[in-house]
């Protein structure tokens, strides 16, 4: 137990110096005394006042946040599902919240800024809609992967199909949005992502029980008293309203629910709580640190955070692959 | 002793095929009950019924009551079953590096309310169930790591927790070799709760059960002591193959005598098998 409590101390306190950290990084440059006196309010420059306030606090704390809850959605979709592979991205989300951009994109002109997160987040309630009818028609709950693959495609081929006879920019403006970025996010969105984020996180920490006895099977966790089909039910509602949430505002940022669980479950341990706190301190900090990378590896220009996760994603399961070889 | 368990005429069917028909039994606090009879008599769709576990299958229909503590099985929620019912599956399969604790904890579910922590005492009676079970060395190992016969214990231990008042045990003995196939009943038997368990092996049935329930096609057959539910006549009727029980003493128990239970299949069938075997 105290090892454990170390641990997480440890992961809080880079959890706390990556946001920090993060805060030094953009176009305007700042020197550490100037961060913290802008933090403390005392800062006698109004401009620097405004840039740590406005810009970075804010893209900071959505990094901090999204990050948090990819890494949840993706663990608690693992847990319940019995499935290490599943993440948040598999369930027709980002395609649905493709479509609903992309349908936003070319019909709303001037209002997008407000209109894209909207129909962003609607398309996302959509997709995982069609997917649950499905499951909840086939009485197979174990079957929501598939139902969610078959479903992303169907959405992602209706998104290219309208991208392609659409106006050029409107289209250019979809693609750039999947990508994922961080560059526009408010503090507003800060506190919508949060708010999604502090609910799924009481309900977990209230049902934690419930979902490790899921771990030992179907059969298993109802002879303990658990409402399989329900619970598995809520918490993937849960999971794709936090995960919507975030694309909505952050646009597809993939991998991050994949990879964060499966480093938590090697250095902390598998049971829901424990996973969970975790990969919301490893998952918060890491998509700070992609984001400071995403801001600083160009000298000009910023690069999409979602092909950052993807890339280091991809890199990491190789690892994983030969890594696992070699124990074998 | 007292009754714990009523079963009263119980049948059930699923899409209008008959799987359990009018049966009927009680079970005294304390016992421990084998519920044996061939492939497909209704063993495990009796144990469902028994814990109400049957109730999510979509197209069945059940008749007859179940009393538990005299008060009707449906009548109790899930979470009250899962306080008075400990299931024990015949192989679990952990997904990712469960260990041995993390399941025996999973015992202690029913009997906490949302946002409830472990106290020292949960601990304590984590700790008590794997010494009662063997297995206090090995609380940090993983559970895909142990052999058959130790995860069946470690199930035992999380159904220790559970501090159910009955333990179902479905098919407790079969992924096993014959050292955890004894360790394990004995185990079962030292426990002093209420068992139910559904077993193959009518020799180890009748060595480690004080009651015997055969079904066939979905009926009670017999019901009672090994002596009278083994018999020659029942089994060979039951089983479809001549047998042969003989009343033997245990080592540990030389005083009492088991029926032992020898089966072989009948000349014209055993040669019919190797004519078929030479022929391919």
């Amino acid at each position: 137990m105290n090892k454990l409590l170390l641990t997480f101390i440890a992961l809080l306190l880079i959890t706390f110096v990556s946001a920090i950290t993060g805060l030094h990084f953009g176009p305007a440059s700042l020197t550490s005394n100037q961060v913290v006196q802008c933090l403390l309010g005392t800062c006698d420059n109004q401009i620097s006042q405004m840039v740590i306030w406005q810009v970075r606090v804010p893209r900071v704390l959505v990094a901090l946040v999204a990050g948090m809850g990819l890494a949840i959605a993706g663990a608690i979709l693992q847990n319940t599902t019995r499935n290490p592979l599943a993440d948040p991205y598999l369930f027709g989300i980002v395609s649905g919240a493709g479509l609903g951009a992309t349908i936003a994109s070319l019909s709303l002109g001037d209002h997008l800024a407000i209109a894209l997160p909207l129909a962003a987040f609607l398309g996302a309630l959509f997709a995982i809609t069609i997917v649950l009818f499905i499951a909840k028609v086939l009485q197979r709950m174990e079957q929501l992967l598939l139902a969610g693959v078959a479903v992303s495609f169907m959405l992602g081929s209706l998104t290219q199909f309208i991208l392609y006879f659409g106006e050029p920019f409107a289209t250019n403006r979809v693609i750039f949005w999947l990508m994922g970025s961080l560059s526009r996010v408010e503090m507003s969105n800060f506190y919508v992502i949060a708010s999604v984020l502090l609910a799924t996180i009481i309900t977990i920490i209230a049902l934690h029980r419930h979902i490790d006895a899921l771990l030992l099977g179907d059969e298993s966790a109802a002879s303990l008293g658990v409402n399989v089909d329900r619970l598995r039910l809520l918490m993937l509602g849960l999971c794709a309203a936090l995960t919507a949430t975030i694309v909505a505002y952050c646009g597809g940022i993939g991998f991050v629910g994949l990879m964060i669980p499966h480093i938590v479950r090697q250095i902390i341990g598998v049971t829901t709580l424990k996973l969970v706190i975790g990969s919301a301190l490893i998952g918060g900090s890491f998509l700070i640190w992609v984001d400071i990378i995403a801001r600083s590896a160009l000298a000009n220009a910023e690069i999409p955070i979602g092909i950052i996760t993807s890339a280091l994603g991809s890199l990491f399961f190789l690892f994983i692959m030969v890594r696992t070889r070699h124990t074998n | 002793m007292p009754i714990q368990l009523q079963v009263d005429q119980l049948s059930w069917s699923i899409n209008n095929t008959s799987i359990l028909k009018n049966i009927s039994f009680d079970v005294n606090k304390g016992e421990v009950i084998g519920i044996i009879g061939p492939n497909g008599a209704g063993k495990t769709s009796l144990l469902n019924c028994v814990t109400n576990q049957q109730k999510n299958i979509r197209g069945a229909v059940l008749n007859g009551s179940v009393y538990l503590n005299k008060k009707k099985i449906k009548h109790y929620s899930t979470k009250q079953l899962a306080q008075n019912f400990a299931l024990v599956a015949q192989k679990a399969e952990a997904i990712f590096s469960l260990t041995v604790i993390d399941i025996v904890k999973m015992g202690l579910l029913p009997h906490k309310s949302l946002f409830a922590l472990d106290d020292d005492h949960d601990k304590a009676q984590i700790k008590l169930a794997l010494v009662k079970v063997g297995l206090a060395h090995a609380e940090k190992m993983t559970f895909n790591s142990l052999s058959g016969g130790e995860q069946q214990r470690v199930l035992i231990a999380r159904a220790l927790v559970q501090q159910a008042q009955i333990l179902i045990l479905d098919e407790p003995t079969n992924h096993l070799d014959v050292y955890y196939q004894h360790q394990i009943l004995h185990l079962v038997k030292q426990l002093k709760v209420t068992v139910i368990m559904t077993v193959h092996d009518l020799n180890l049935a009748s060595q480690y059960c004080q009651r015997l329930l055969l079904l066939n096609q979905g009926q009670l057959v017999a019901d009672g002591s090994p002596i009278d539910v083994l018999t020659e006549s029942q089994l060979s009727s039951v089983f479809k193959l001549p047998c042969q029980v003989e009343q033997r003493s245990t080592e540990q128990d030389p005083s009492s005598h088991k029926p032992r239970v020898f089966f072989s299949l009948p000349r014209d069938q055993a040669s019919k098998i190797r004519v078929d075997v030479q022929d391919e």
